[in-house]
């Protein structure tokens, strides 16, 4: 098929589609001359027919499918409350097209205002999904220290006062040595063995807990 | 609520409505009762006793008719923009006669000022008084006649209202009080106009909801 065929072919399909959307609007400007006239029948044909076209008119502008249905229900009511506006000489697509993307719009600015004064309650500083993490990692703390306590308190007595006095309390090892009464080869000795028994009894822990893993 | 049951809710018990007059037809309405008020205004006030020497002038001529030009335009555009299928740019037609306007009386204040240096600046509560006492019932007159435009576009529609009333009742002062100095011209009417074109801004949509459908 050559190019101009394939353009003649397309653009007789996108004509038809335009030619039938003239068909039904003209449909719906009639249905609505009706309605105006107080035809109950007529106006619940083309509100039904109408709200499919509202529809895609509003979801082209919001993404919430709930909020889309809540601005087809105003365009609706809209519609009712301005349904003396419309001169059945003219078009209805522009008509109902103003009134369903204004109602759109509004949906979205209040969707807007709404959603900046809102937060979602477990992101909230006080709310229990927001302490869970703080409460775990102080537990964890706390149970980490314990350990540590422990173990420490398990060492031999010597080694006990050469990492208090060399480590915790930061001392000079002449100072240290004065206060423990070990000589300061002693001292060393003593503080070498404490922290590697320490460091052998978490490193221990740790391969335990990632063997259970 | 589903959108069917609403469907059924607002077709049940259609009552026939009357259409909203063409909008040309309401905008000339409108401009016979603007200028029947301000005309008995002017009527009961009396002409300014150089009336008929300012009316030969070219440029006072130019600025009554661009004035004038400005109310019914804006008028016109007001009526069109309060119905949904109307095009937004309606809302242009009155700037070039208001440009022109404004731009008239900027240039007298150029000439004078080339001739006789600073002019005196003097307040003149009555031009204010004249303009605020028409150009506000008259803007609430036409914000009822398009109260159908508040779902719609209310802001635009009250901005012209206050544009249209206060430039009619700009002319039915200029035959009024006698104020031949260009720049009080243009800080008096002017600004008044102004300031009724503000207030119906900020004020038209709330007031055209209260009565509107």
């Amino acid at each position: 098929m050559s190019a101009c065929a394939l353009a003649a072919g397309a653009w007789g399909v996108s004509g038809a589609a335009t030619d039938a959307r003239s068909a039904q609007e003209l449909r719906w400007g009639m249905l609505m001359a009706a309605t105006q006239g107080g035809d109950a029948r007529a106006y619940n044909t083309l509100l039904r027919e109408v709200t499919p076209r509202i529809r895609s008119l509003c979801r082209n502008r919001i993404r919430d499918l709930a909020e889309v249905e809540d601005a087809v229900q105003d365009s609706l009511m809209t519609l009712h409350a301005l349904r003396h506006t419309y001169d059945p000489a003219r078009p209805f697509g522009p008509w109902i097209t103003t009134i369903a993307t204004r109602r759109a719009i509004d949906r979205l600015r209040r969707h807007g205002r709404t959603a900046g004064r809102e937060s979602n309650i477990n992101d909230l500083p006080e709310s229990a999904a927001a302490v869970a993490p703080v409460a775990e990692a102080q537990m964890d703390a706390r149970i980490e220290a314990q350990t540590l306590r422990d173990a420490v308190a398990a060492l031999p007595e010597s080694q006990r006062t050469a990492l208090r006095l060399a480590k915790l309390e930061d001392l000079p090892l002449a100072e240290a040595s004065a206060r423990s009464g070990m000589s300061v080869g002693a001292l060393k000795v003593a503080t070498h063995r404490a922290i590697h028994t320490l460091r052998r009894h978490f490193g221990q822990a740790g391969k335990d807990d990632s063997r259970a893993d | 609520m589903r959108t069917e049951d609403l469907i059924a809710r607002l077709s049940e018990g259609l009552a026939p409505v009357r259409r909203v007059a063409p909008p040309m037809l309401a905008a000339l309405g409108w401009l016979a009762l603007a200028l029947g008020v301000v005309g008995l205004g002017v009527a009961s006030s009396g002409f300014r006793h150089d009336i008929d020497g300012r009316l030969m002038l070219m440029h006072e001529q130019l600025n009554l008719m661009a004035a004038l030009l400005t109310g019914a335009t804006s008028a016109i555009a007001a009526f069109h923009l309060a119905l949904p299928d109307r095009s937004t740019r309606w809302a242009l037609l009155p700037a070039p006669f208001a440009l022109f306007w404004v731009s008239g009386l900027g240039w007298g204040c150029v000439e004078e000022f080339m001739a006789q240096g600073w002019p005196v600046i003097s307040t003149s509560f009555a031009c204010m008084g004249f303009i605020l006492g028409f150009g506000v019932p008259l803007t609430l007159a036409m914000l009822w006649m398009t109260r159908h435009a508040a779902p719609i576009r209310p802001t635009p529609v009250a901005a012209l209202a206050g544009l249209s009333a206060a430039a009619v009742a700009s002319v039915g002062l200029s035959l009024v009080h006698h104020l031949d100095a260009a720049v009080m011209v243009l800080i008096w009417h002017g600004g008044s106009v102004l300031l009724v074109m503000l207030l119906a801004r900020r004020w038209g949509a709330k007031a055209m909801r209260a009565v509107g459908p």
